[in-house]
């Protein structure tokens, strides 16, 4: 029972940790591929808390107050779902299918807090953010669907297990792989994808009308949301880690190839965006997914 | 006991506020054109968490870059009422502080701090990114020691400064 | 125990009647009258509860025996049926007050409900026809009573209602023709051994008349116009019901008259599914993914919602076609998923429409401050139809789903799946528009709906949440359905589905009960920072732009152009174009033909010559033409 309750604390935590240095990592690597110096490490940490201890705050409504409450809250929820070696609480509740509908749950709660702004650079945000979303949908669930085929459930803590011993998705289904690592990277919405936010069109979009503690906690759900994407990836194609630390390697070897990849490209406009999904990433990962079923 | 951890409190914040300075520059005139520099690698503001970010909610500095007109003005004070507590505002160049080399115009406004409270003015035209350095630092000592009031004296004379404000916008 | 079959199919008829008689008296007995049949019908379904009552002869018509019968899949339906019904006649109450005719609508009403429980509780193919097209005809006038758009919109429903309707006869005069007694037992047993080319043509037949009701692509283009013109608390009673018959009589023939193994035989299977099932299931898959598309790019509430029915019965439908018990089960819960969102979504806008008068959604905005009670519904219904967890819609679909990785139906899956993402689109742009975003100055003085108004909608978001922890009460009913139509039923429990039922477990209550600990515990978070203070919609970020009451500073109208520029290219085909090119087809045929009747009687007589002369040649060469 003390267990089960020291897990249930440890999770969350663990993953805010892990979140939370990826984005410092982030800031770093970026000033440093830039050739600048860079903030101090722990910069988005002063950043978080000194937007919670603003002195004022606004609010448009009560919708405009539980957007961000409930989105960490769901993102939160998603984490007791992805496997975290060495801690097992909530196995077989959740697979990977009512997974990716449990991940919604937090950009559509914060959508409509967005919405309640009544500023038209949020809603024109969330417009394109969801369109962006059907984009990726589409070469993602085709991934998934190969993941189930090869290994004949959608039980996450078993599609792990059976990638032990260094029997990776990511050599057994390369091309699976390569779109679920593009899915992950449109999901994040880093560069070239983040026609979402996209500050010098639409005003950082969703976040336009936020600031003060609203702003801190949604800093905090992306702290969260870049834990969650990649804990993901790395379950579903680097067969987790036996322990934390390999766990954290993992996922920090994808996230400084991200960083990379969003410090040197431009911007999709977001049609662009959809049919680049819908072309390259889509047939790819159909073929992925026929060379799984004929075999 | 409720004292020691109020000025803890405070002092944690202000530690918390001078560390991480979210600019919105008002890009009135030729002042943000030494901002790019300050930004990029030989420079690097980032250095002491000052990002610039889009929207008055977000940012804790409002920057004036240049002269004022009459009817910036009217935009700037929009923008400086939607930005949230605590806020700061800097005059940048000598066309914020008395109009510099417009000062003689019919529709630029000569002084800023007659309308919005103006924490840290910077001379010079146009002011060098050093020189800018020098005044966020300048900005982060007035933080830390709590001399960076703009915006409570903005509540205490509100009625002066909209006063001033309805004179010139009418 | 058998009387009791009529009277409860009699119970919404006599209402009917007499809240038509009672309104000319006052309208507090038409209403009374009208409420308490319904709520009557409702209560006496619970009687019924997990019963199979059979065989109860009411008519002789054509040396056939007319019969009522009951069993659990007809009672999940007579269960929506009843439900919906009466919410509607609540909503009616204060919605339609004051408009002409009112005692004819609630006779209409009363009888498409008498109707559509008639289809339910049908026990042979005569009675079953009978109350198919009453339900037809009554659900035709209701259309017609909401304007000068309804009529065309009702005159297309007609049609392409009495085209379906001819096809289903043909189908039954074809049993009829071998069988002389059409009660359900005797069809199926004569299908089970009838020949192959019979039994498909019966299936294609029938289908048909099912298709239609049940607005599956290419036979959907009734469907918008009619749930979109039809008076406000006509559409939840067409959504939410009148296409799930379309539904039930797809399970009745397929597992009630035929059988898996029985489809299986007509064709060679090389498929995990029937051919038949499998081109059905192709035909729901397309139905769900081209009528999402279609919804995301509308600018009308209701014509959204409609398309949106069409995409989520498509689901029910492939739920139904795959002939796995997950996936019938899935089906079967949620087209009772969907009786409840769609009719709460319909019953908001309705709501809205009452207030507002206009469902054009880029003229509407900001309602939430206004119509807190509308809002609420409509984001359960939201979060319900878009599948997302805690609500009922997440494990009806979550389902479908497991059923098709199960059965590796692979390119359906995709399909299902894109649809459900393309949902959260069109229903965030149909709460943005109507709820959130810029209040116009025309409506700062609108009110939340009246109490019996809101009374459907509270009742119906309660159901959301209930169905959804509580998915067992649903399958409780569900798995004894199936146990009565031969197919081996699901393994569930009261929250979720054990090891072994899908390709893993599903606990929904713990999914829930993270998510409220969650929240609980980020509210406090939230409540221990700063107080906020609210602000006016106007105080909003414009570059520093001062936003007036005047300015329309509001995203609303074509909402999603950029997604609207990828997938153009695919509509410039459409189902209704087609059937307009048929019928211009058609009339020029006609045209032509017409020319044959000159009026000239010489002409006329030379075509007798030419006709005798090609009868006699055949007659002479041995009455043979080839």
């Amino acid at each position: 029972m003390v267990r089960t309750i020291l897990i249930a604390i440890g999770i969350p935590l663990l993953a805010y940790g892990f979140g939370v240095s990826f984005m410092m990592f982030k800031r770093k690597i970026a000033a440093r591929i830039q050739r600048r110096y860079g903030p101090t490490f722990i910069q988005p940490l002063i950043d978080t808390f000194k937007l919670l201890s603003k002195q004022e705050n606004i609010s448009h409504g009560i919708m405009y107050d539980l957007g961000p409450i409930l989105a960490l809250a769901a993102s939160m929820t998603v984490i007791f779902f992805i496997p975290i070696p060495g801690m097992k609480l909530m196995t077989g509740s959740a697979d990977l299918i009512a997974l990716l509908y449990i991940m919604v749950i937090g950009s559509l709660v914060m959508a409509l807090g967005a919405g309640e702004s009544a500023n038209p650079n949020s809603t024109i945000g969330i417009a394109r953010a969801l369109t962006l979303m059907l984009g990726y949908d589409l070469p993602f669930v085709i991934v998934v669907i190969t993941l189930v085929m090869k290994y004949h459930t959608t039980d996450l803590y078993k599609i792990m297990q059976m990638q032990t011993g260094g029997h990776w998705a990511m050599w057994l289904l390369p091309l699976s792989a390569i779109v679920g690592f593009i899915v992950t990277y449109g999901a994040l919405g880093e560069h070239p994808f983040d026609v979402a936010v996209a500050p010098h069109e639409i005003a950082t979009g969703p976040m336009a009308e936020y600031g003060g503690k609203h702003l801190g906690l949604l800093m905090i759900n992306h702290a969260f949301h870049i834990y969650i994407e990649l804990a993901l990836f790395v379950d579903l194609f680097m067969g987790g880690a036996s322990n934390l630390f390999y766990f954290y390697a993992k996922m920090f070897v994808i996230f400084v190839i991200y960083v990379f990849f969003d410090e040197v490209l431009p911007r999709f406009r977001v049609d662009d965006a959809v049919r680049f999904y819908w072309r390259w990433p889509t047939i790819l990962a159909l073929l992925g997914l026929i060379i799984v079923l004929v075999r | 006991m409720d004292k020691m951890t109020e000025e803890q409190y405070r002092a944690i914040s202000n530690m918390l506020r001078k560390r991480s300075l979210w600019m919105l520059h008002y890009c009135t005139g030729c002042g943000a054109m030494e901002l790019p520099p300050t930004m990029t690698s030989r420079y690097d503001m980032e250095r002491f968490g000052i990002v610039p970010y889009v929207t008055p909610r977000q940012a804790d500095i409002l920057l004036v870059t240049g002269y004022v007109n009459v009817k910036t003005l009217k935009r700037i004070i929009t923008v400086y009422e939607q930005m949230l507590d605590p806020k700061y505002v800097i005059g940048f160049g000598s066309c914020a502080i008395n109009g510099g080399i417009y000062y003689d115009s019919y529709s630029v406004i000569n002084r800023l701090d007659a309308y919005i409270p103006v924490d840290v003015y910077i001379a010079g035209c146009m002011p060098r990114p050093e020189a800018i350095i020098t005044m966020f630092k300048h900005l982060m000592n007035l933080i830390d020691s709590g001399k960076a009031d703009g915006y409570k004296r903005y509540k205490q004379n509100y009625e002066f400064y909209k006063n001033n404000q309805r004179k010139v916008l009418g | 125990m058998d009387m009791s079959l009529g009277v409860l199919l009699a119970t919404p008829f006599v209402g009917g009647i007499l809240a038509y008689l009672g309104g000319k008296i006052h309208r507090w007995v038409r209403y009374t009258f009208a409420i308490l049949f319904s709520l009557l019908a409702f209560i006496e379904i619970f009687f019924f509860y997990n019963t199979t009552v059979g065989n109860y002869v009411w008519g002789r018509l054509f040396g056939s025996v007319l019969v009522l019968q009951i069993n659990p899949i007809s009672w999940i339906f007579a269960f929506i049926v009843t439900g919906i019904s009466f919410l509607v006649i609540l909503f009616s109450i204060n919605d339609v007050e004051g408009h002409k005719g009112l005692d004819f609508y609630y006779l209409e009403l009363l009888f498409v409900e008498g109707a559509m429980l008639g289809i339910t509780l049908a026990g042979d193919l005569i009675t079953f026809f009978m109350f198919w097209e009453l339900m037809s005809w009554t659900s035709y006038f209701l259309i017609i009573q909401g304007g000068k758009k309804s009529i065309t919109a009702g005159y297309k429903y007609i049609i392409m209602s009495v085209i379906g309707a001819y096809s289903m006869f043909v189908a039954i005069a074809m049993v009829f023709g071998r069988a002389h007694s059409l009660v359900f037992k005797n069809v199926s047993m004569l299908l089970s051994q009838s020949s192959p080319a019979f039994v498909i043509w019966f299936f294609v037949l029938f289908g048909i008349g099912l298709f239609v009701k049940a607005a599956v692509m290419p036979l959907h283009t009734w469907l918008p116009d009619a749930h979109s013109e039809a008076p406000s608390p006509v559409s939840p009673l067409l959504s939410g019901v009148l296409i799930k018959m379309g539904a039930y009589g797809l399970t009745v023939l397929f597992y009630g008259f035929l059988s898996v193994q029985l489809i299986g035989k007509l064709a060679p299977t090389i498929l995990p599914t029937p051919l038949l099932l499998y081109i059905v299931e192709w035909l729901a898959a397309i139905s769900i993914v081209l009528a999402t598309f279609l919804a995301i790019l509308q600018e009308d509430a209701k014509r959204l919602l409609a398309y949106s029915s069409i995409s989520q019965i498509g689901y029910v439908v492939l739920g139904i076609a795959m002939g796995s018990s997950l996936g019938i089960a899935g089906g079967l819960f949620h087209a009772l998923n969907h009786a409840i969102f769609k009719s709460l979504l319909f019953f908001v806008i309705g709501g809205v429409i009452y207030r507002t008068g206009t469902r054009n959604m880029s003229e509407l905005g900001g309602l939430i401050k206004k119509m807190p009670v509308s809002f609420i519904g409509a984001l359960f219904g939201i979060v319900a139809l878009s599948g997302v967890p805690p609500l009922n819609g997440f494990v009806s679909k979550w389902m479908i789903y497991e059923a098709l990785l199960q059965k590796k139906e692979v390119f359906l899956l995709i399909m299902a799946f894109v649809g459900s993402t393309g949902a959260f689109l069109y229903l965030y742009r149909f709460i943005h528009s109507v709820f959130l975003g810029q209040l116009p100055e025309k409506y700062k003085d609108v009110k939340e709906v009246p109490f019996l108004m809101q009374l459907p909608i509270w009742i119906l978001s309660a159901l959301t949440i209930v169905f959804g922890i509580w998915p067992g009460l649903a399958m409780n009913v569900i798995a004894q359905g199936e146990k009565f139509l031969g197919i081996t039923p699901i393994k569930y429990t009261l929250y979720g589905f054990p090891q072994g039922t899908a390709m893993s477990s599903l606990k929904v209550i713990n999914i829930s009960s993270v998510l409220i600990i969650a929240f609980i515990v980020v509210l406090a978070l939230y409540l221990m920072l700063p107080k906020e203070r609210f602000v006016s919609q106007y105080d909003t970020y414009a570059a520093g732009q001062v936003v007036t009451p005047e300015t329309k500073y509001n995203y609303s109208y074509g909402f999603y152009m950029f997604f609207g520029r990828v997938i153009n290219p695919i509509f410039k085909w459409s189902a209704d174009k087609m059937y307009e090119a048929w019928a211009r087809a058609t009339k020029v045929f006609g045209d032509y033909m017409r020319r044959v009747y000159t009026g000239n009687l010489e002409t006329y007589s030379s075509y007798i010559v030419v006709l005798i002369t090609i009868v006699a040649f055949v007659l002479l060469i041995g009455g043979k033409l080839w």
